[in-house]
């Protein structure tokens, strides 16, 4: 969220939620259970709705958010799964496509890429933004 | 012929074990190794877009679960950062 608030001004951003990751019944990491984040793969749009919901809500997500539907389009088209930055320049191309996450997920290169359009911010500690559902499963 | 094939299959079973031992370590334990190439595998992929491509687009539902938008909507005067993901 830190690269969302560094660069709202300049650019646009969406979040997309996608197919769960680590779902109750397929492979729930330990970690979803110490942090209490505990759902099954949706089956339905409504279940999907319901937890891209609970996200937004428990986390106070501020940034806007789409929620991929039952065909999964979107990531298939993206090949999102599990996690993926992409930045669409003002053409409609693509200007910058992330790893697959998690191990070559990194905001860090999304966030050079804005650094190189609009500027760097400053801040104190380290530059690289996680979003609020990437966790450190270690 | 048969000493070959024992071999063989000797050293193709070692180095199965090897890349799950590894497997294992990477992804927390042997159950989760296993979980993940149940779960995990069939849908990951490298991914087919590079910079320079046309960004696909997709149609995609806002939180209220009614109104649908277009990915694409959302790109126009600026560049759009797009972060796919679940909370789990």
């Amino acid at each position: 969220m830190k690269i969302y608030n560094d660069y709202k001004d300049h650019a646009d951003f969406l979040t997309v939620y996608v197919r769960e990751a680590h779902p109750t019944d397929e492979w729930q990491m330990k970690s979803n259970v110490k942090e209490d984040v505990c759902y099954a793969q949706p089956k339905t749009l409504e279940q999907r709705i319901a937890i891209a919901n609970d996200f937004v809500q428990r986390l106070k997500y501020p940034v806007p958010f789409g929620i991929d539907d039952m065909t999964n389009a979107a990531n298939d088209a993206y090949s999102a799964w599990p996690e993926r930055i992409y930045i669409i320049d003002e053409h409609g191309r693509i200007a910058y496509a992330g790893g697959m996450g998690p191990f070559n997920y990194h905001p860090d290169e999304a966030r050079q890429w804005l650094a190189s359009r609009f500027g760097e911010v400053a801040h104190p500690d380290a530059p690289e933004a996680t979003p609020a559902y990437r966790r450190d499963d270690g | 012929m048969r000493t070959i094939a024992i071999w063989s299959s000797g050293i193709l079973g070692i180095l199965l074990l090897a890349g799950f031992v590894a497997l294992s370590v990477m992804a927390g334990g042997p159950k989760d190794a296993l979980y993940m190439l149940r779960y995990a595998l069939p849908h990951m992929h490298r991914g087919k877009l590079h910079p320079g491509d046309d960004a696909p687009d997709a149609r995609l539902l806002a939180l209220n679960g009614k109104d649908y938008f277009h990915l694409r909507e959302r790109a126009g005067a600026r560049p759009l950062m797009v972060v796919f993901g679940s909370y789990t």
